[in-house]
């Protein structure tokens, strides 16, 4: 099979650019062509693993500009977006808003209606996946993919879901309970769950009486550290042996380091900053905690649980009630619920053989979310879309 | 590793720095009823503060204020942290946390801020680790805060 995926910018950081990554690597492993259009390019090289047989290319390009060019300078997506240059197609609440013009979709959409030369065209996130249910050709296979929660997204893009979202033979969403709000708003699309695969680790071993617990992600309100760290005050009270670090780095370092403060926890509470060797540190660990607003799919969790930590999570939309059962890889509690956070940190910290046991669960259920379990799930997609339509993709 | 004292806990808080931790690869044996936190001035070895304790085993526990740091005529001071037998003979053990598997304390393990005011100026004081993860405090001239969780971090945490 020939396979397009249509990516904002194939040359940044984020989490759905590393999964669609891993996925091209495995396709083209596989045998298939995989290419990757990137929407923008600020950058030179890529950021993650990338096999040297999948092609990228940019539908733009914004390096050595000096004037600001094709979103260039992202600005709020608010007032100050000059109506003649302001997106004709993307809803004010796409997330990435401030990232789109007149210009940008004019090339996006010229790409897609001009495209004959590839069996599935793969689109990665909202408003690029209006802009190819208006352009692409019916007579290629179109698969919108959706990083993000329904719940998550504002009023504006659920409309625009509801309207383009019917168009793709085939929407992928992350979890079950995404299946279920997705097939409520559309309920004559074709909508799967596939989650998105962690990358390719060599498990750790852990020691179980480590009460060290670990967390990781942006340092921004999504990830909910400010409830983190009151929960944590409580456990410390209780276990003065124990230790949190969180990796990662983000715009709220200062007021989380100031929380940090006021609460006393300057002898409990770490901010690790970034990590290039996650996979180690996490290791040094017990227990993993997710103290998250929301989510897509939370990924570093899946890592944690791939080396055996045993993980105590909110049930937040969405990610871990499909990924833990509570009292089996680790505790679910209610979501922002930092009482119950606490407790349950606190239940784990006291007993080294319940971590070892649920360690060894998550260590066992991550093994749903290994490459080798998830990709094979696009290739049957990609195929049984392309022969439902009779095309002989793969004799051409 | 060479003998030290490693650091367990380091408590900034209501007008004082207390210091918990244990001796590491020494051990006081009979001199440990009477021993002191020296806090010696960096680059000035005879401007030295001395605060006695007692041991417990390898265990120490010490606290100081934090107004005695703030001298008359220091604008920027660091303070660097040893104990020692209170007879002042060897072995002179520097304080700090080298047991861990975290390197970079400087930037990972930031302690808050406490602010010393007299009538003419003001001064914050702060321990921090250095880049040997070795515990100094460092004071600077500057305003206070009415929290001390609200002080921005000075340059010398970047």
């Amino acid at each position: 099979m020939r396979i397009a995926y249509l990516l904002l910018h194939a040359w940044g950081m984020g989490g759905t650019i590393r999964t669609v990554m891993n996925q091209a690597n495995t396709l083209v492993a596989a045998g298939h062509e995989v290419e990757l259009v990137s929407a923008v390019r600020h950058r030179d090289e890529v950021r993650f693993p990338l096999d040297p047989r999948v092609r990228v290319t940019a539908l733009t390009d914004s390096r050595g500009a000096s004037a600001p060019t094709v979103a260039a300078t992202p600005s709020d997506g608010q007032s100050d977006k000059p109506k003649e240059d302001a997106p004709l197609h993307i809803p004010r609440g796409e997330f990435g808003y401030r990232y789109f013009n007149r210009h940008l979709e004019d090339a996006i959409m010229a790409y897609c209606s001009g495209v004959r030369d590839i069996d599935v065209l793969v689109s990665t996130r909202p408003g690029l996946n209006f802009l190819v249910a208006r352009s692409a050709p019916k007579s290629i296979v179109r698969v919108a993919q959706e990083h993000m929660n329904l719940s998550v997204h504002r009023p504006d893009v659920r409309k625009s879901i509801k309207d383009y979202y019917p168009k793709f033979d085939a929407v992928a969403v992350l979890t079950h309970r995404d299946r279920e709000d997705y097939g409520e708003l559309l309920p004559k699309a074709r909508i799967l769950r596939i989650p998105n695969a962690v990358h390719e680790i060599e498990p750790r071993s852990v020691d179980y009486d480590s009460k060290i617990v670990s967390a990781a992600g942006r340092l921004a309100p999504q990830k909910g550290f400010d409830m983190l760290l009151p929960a944590f005050q409580k456990v410390a009270e209780r276990h003065p042996d124990s230790q949190l670090r969180i990796y990662g780095g983000g715009e709220k370092k200062a007021e989380l380091r100031e929380q940090i403060e006021k609460l006393h926890l300057y002898n409990h509470v770490y901010l690790m900053g970034h990590t290039s060797q996650l996979d180690k540190e996490l290791a040094k660990s017990s227990v993993y905690v997710l103290s998250s607003r929301f989510e897509g799919l939370p990924m570093v969790m899946i890592e944690a649980m791939t080396h055996g930590l045993c993980v105590v999570s909110f049930d937040c939309p969405t990610g871990p009630a499909d990924v833990l059962t509570d009292g089996q890889e680790g505790l679910l509690v209610p979501a922002e619920d930092v009482d119950a956070l606490a407790d349950a940190l606190c239940t784990v910290l006291d007993d080294a053989d319940l971590r070892r046991r649920m360690g060894g669960t998550a260590r066992e259920s991550a093994r749903d979310y290994a490459p080798a379990a998830v990709h094979p799930q696009w290739e049957k997609l990609f195929e049984e879309l392309l022969a439902e339509r009779g095309t002989k993709a793969g004799q051409r | 590793m060479t003998p030290h004292a490693e650091l367990e806990q380091v408590w900034p808080r209501d007008g004082r720095i207390r210091l918990v931790g244990r001796l590491h690869e020494h051990i006081p044996g009979e001199t440990a009823e009477r021993w002191r936190l020296l806090l010696v001035l960096r680059d000035q070895e005879d401007q030295r503060l001395s605060y006695d304790t007692t041991l417990d085993g390898t265990r120490f526990e010490v606290s100081f204020p934090v107004d005695d740091l703030a001298l008359d005529g220091l604008a920027d001071a660091t303070w660097d942290l040893h104990l020692e037998p209170g007879t002042g003979t060897p072995p002179r053990l520097r304080v700090g946390r080298q047991l861990d598997d975290i390197r970079g304390k400087k930037k990972i393990m930031v302690y808050p801020a406490q602010s010393v005011t007299s009538d003419e100026d003001a001064t914050v004081v702060r321990p921090f680790y250095t880049v040997k993860d070795n515990l100094s405090v460092e004071c600077l001239p500057g305003d206070i805060p009415l929290r001390p969780g609200e002080i921005e971090l000075p340059e010398w945490i970047g």
